[in-house]
């Protein structure tokens, strides 16, 4: 088949410059509102995905499968589950069974002022570091037991709301009436626990009132999901529910699901508000070169030859569009953080989420052009030369 | 705007161009959609969350908790708040939901003490279904919010699970505060027995004042009452304290005003772009109608007419189809058991469609204005 020279769509490109503007500006808008909901919906469920470890399993309370900050389970469940469940990993001589209370509560920076916002506190053990590998210290030291002190992940300041020197190590956070030290900073990098707070176990305890502990988490070695369900089920008293920790952020996941439906179908209407604006100015575009399109097939090129010359002139447009687009927002997006919902998150702007953002770019130039062009080849060539 | 005998010259060149018509009236009603949708969510929060001066009632919470599940206050407060000078009623409620998050399908259980209800809650709601007779029969009644039983499917006579808790619908009401619309109404005892597993701790009390302007001695009078007590309160109007919970939500539902505001953009430019299009392909067109002895203001006027037909047609359907899925779909945002409804009426699709005309008005102006100062000279020789 002799195809049109790739030139003769690019200087096509440069006839109009308003319609050129135009497309590139509709590709542009596509790519962007497409690559922040993927980076969006991605960082989200990263999040969730990655904060649990395969071998851990929860325990908690029965009827409170779905929320860790509703469970309420006996201290003593802890000892319990190591006495009778064998196989669980150890570290360093301790079982990795780590017994924590998730409550969101209020947090001040100064003592009687109105408090600046609600954090996530997860009050641990020390075993709480093996049973969750994920957590490093990258300043200072995990807080001491008694005293009043807690460590802040990366994003506990975007969370609250405020500039992270004020929850730097070393500053002081005021919960209840009471002074905590910040001793330490943790990384948990693309985990629901980078925006958490942790304290230890008895503070939390105290400052709840509470006398037992949300959730106990196990790792399992030798042990199986099922040695766990059956000391759940042996033991009836404690009221306990059983869930590994990967399944429990996926019902997580599945719980913002709505969320996630409501970014994308926004996305989706912008993206298609943009396709139809495009396909009206395609339309124009290459209805005002019938006669063009009547002369280069009397010139004997086929039709399909002037079909790929139109998608290469509209795949351009929007090339340019998304790669401004992707640039747009590798300058504006990437490294920002979203606080949302008892947490927060970063945007995932990696490859992928990029690429996608192009390929819906690419796509409304393809999509964009195919019907006007179809639409301008539908004459027979004498009708096509006599057209104005 | 044009005399009556004008119209069908203008529908003509509507309907002349059937596909460039209908992606602009398509374009224009995806647009008008979102920003129905995205004004539907600020007027929520704005219900939920802005003061009015016949506010009556009191939310007194666990000082710094702002989650239910943190929130533990001692029943036996009732009769020292109900002691205050200035309280008319106050009712003690827990609160369980299946989730803290925020989201859009989360169910809130309210336990209240049977025999209170109907003197406090029960005020303010209409039982439309069912009725409180049924709902004080039985334990594990609930009263479920029309928005909350028309999102489930739920009916009277139905069972339904949620949060853990197995619960029997004794009756739907109507309410036309936000914070009654998601909810299940069930008895204090049955959801502490069900969730504490003991009597005696409550989430908060709603309290109701004599008189709209005692609302901040009240609430002073309750806090500085429990300050050394062993949990302390924080008592605040109702709409301020949804105002300070849900405060991430309402910070992001703030957000999405300016996409709104992206959307008329969008219009403007769909609607610009196509009679652009359209006046370009017309030039000759408005030579003859000229040399026919039109005014160039009346060609002008008949561009302009072009565009509001289009911007109202959209946003019809636009508006229209935004109305219909807020209405069918009955969501509403909840955070921390607190809800901010996703509500649209009459009054919004007014707006929408008053919108639409002005900015098909205001997009066809540029391009009619130019139509009608070129002279006919010019339009001939532009062919």
């Amino acid at each position: 088949m002799r195809l049109l020279p790739f030139e003769y769509a690019v200087r096509n490109l440069g006839r109009s410059p308003l319609r050129l503007g135009i497309s590139v500006l509709g590709s542009l808008l596509v790519v962007v509102l497409a690559t922040s909901a993927y980076a969006f919906v991605r960082g989200m469920d990263r999040s969730l995905a990655r904060s649990g470890s395969p071998n851990n399993v929860i325990l908690l309370g029965a009827g409170s499968e779905e929320s860790i900050e509703r469970s309420e389970i006996s201290s003593s469940v802890a000892s319990h589950a190591l006495a009778s469940i064998p196989g669980i990993q150890t570290w360093s001589g301790q079982a990795n069974v780590s017994p924590e209370i998730h409550a969101a509560l209020g947090v001040s920076l100064e003592k009687s002022s109105e408090p600046i916002g609600q954090a996530v506190f997860r009050g641990v053990t020390s075993a709480a570091y093996s049973v969750h590998p994920q957590v490093r210290i990258i300043e200072g030291r995990t807080p001491s037991t008694g005293a009043d002190e807690l460590i802040v992940g990366q994003l506990a300041s975007t969370r609250l709301g405020i500039a992270s020197d004020l929850i730097a190590v070393g500053q002081t956070l005021w919960i209840d009436g009471r002074p905590f030290t910040i001793v330490g900073q943790f990384a948990a990098p693309n985990t629901v626990m980078n925006a958490e707070l942790w304290i230890p176990l008895t503070s939390i305890q105290t400052l709840t009132r509470r006398e037992g502990v949300s959730c106990v988490v196990l790792t399992l070695d030798e042990a199986e999901f099922a040695d766990v369900d059956l000391f759940v089920k042996s033991r009836v008293d404690l009221e306990l529910a059983a869930i590994s920790e990967t399944e429990y952020y996926e019902q997580l996941s599945a719980f913002y699901q709505p969320v996630k439906m409501m970014v994308w179908i926004t996305a989706i209407l912008i993206g298609a508000g943009g396709l139809l604006g495009g396909l009206n100015t395609m339309y124009a575009a290459f209805a005002s070169r019938v006669r063009e399109v009547g002369t280069l097939q009397s010139l004997g090129y086929p039709r399909r030859a002037i079909v790929i010359n139109f998608l290469q002139e509209s795949l351009l447009a929007a090339a340019a569009g998304a790669v401004i687009g992707s640039l747009i927002c590798l300058l504006l997006l990437d490294g920002i953080s979203i606080r949302f919902s008892m947490g927060a998150f970063g945007l995932m702007l990696d490859a992928p989420t990029i690429g996608f953002g192009i390929a819906a770019g690419l796509v409304l130039g393809f999509v964009g052009s195919i019907p006007p062009a179809l639409r301008c080849l539908r004459l027979p060539i004498a009708e096509a030369l006599k057209a104005n | 705007m044009i005399r009556i005998k004008f119209w069908p010259l203008v529908i003509k060149q509507v309907v002349r161009h059937r596909v460039r018509t209908l992606l602009t009236v398509a374009g224009v009603g995806i647009a008008m959609y979102l920003f129905v949708a995205i004004q539907a969510m600020q007027k929520g929060v704005a219900e939920a969350t802005q003061a009015s001066a016949a506010d009556t009632t009191l939310v007194v919470y666990r000082e710094d908790r702002f989650c239910p599940f943190t929130s533990r206050l001692p029943e036996y407060y009732l009769p020292k708040i109900k002691a205050i000078d200035g309280v008319e009623s106050a009712v003690p409620i827990r609160v369980v939901v299946n989730n803290c998050r925020a989201s859009l399908d989360v169910v809130t259980f309210r336990g209240v003490p049977r025999d209170q209800f109907a003197d406090t809650i029960g005020r303010d709601v209409e039982v439309q279904d069912g009725s409180l007779d049924a709902w004080k029969k039985r334990s594990d009644a609930a009263l479920l919010g029309e928005t909350l039983a028309a999102r489930r499917g739920l009916k009277t006579g139905d069972q339904f699970d949620a949060a853990g808790i197995t619960a029997y619908v004794a009756g739907i009401l109507a309410s036309d505060h936000a914070q009654d619309q998601n909810v299940a109404y069930v008895h204090l005892d049955f959801l502490q027995q069900q969730t504490d597993k003991k009597l005696g701790t409550v989430t908060q009390f709603n309290v109701k004042v004599d008189d709209p302007s005692k609302l901040d001695a009240v609430s002073a009078e309750i806090d500085a009452l429990f300050a050394s007590a062993e949990q302390p309160t924080t008592t605040r109007s109702e709409k301020a304290f949804v105002a300070q919970v849900a405060g991430d939500m309402i910070e992001l539902i703030g957000f999405t005003r300016y996409l709104g505001w992206g959307c008329l953009v969008a219009v403007l430019a769909l609607v610009g772009n196509a009679i652009v299009l359209s006046v370009q392909d017309r030039i000759k067109e408005h030579a003859i109608l000229q040399t026919l002895g039109y005014p160039s203001s009346l060609i002008g006027r008949l561009i302009v007419t072009e565009a509001v037909v289009l911007g109202t047609v959209g946003g019809l359907v636009g508006a229209g189809a935004a109305l219909l899925t807020i209405r069918l779909t009955r969501m509403s945002f909840s955070v921390d058991g607190l809800s901010i409804p996703i509500d649209a009426g009459p009054l919004l699709l007014a707006t929408g469609l008053l919108l639409s005309v002005a900015l098909g008005v205001f997009a066809g102006l540029v391009p009619a204005i130019q139509a009608a100062r070129r002279p006919i000279v010019t339009c001939f020789r532009a062919i």
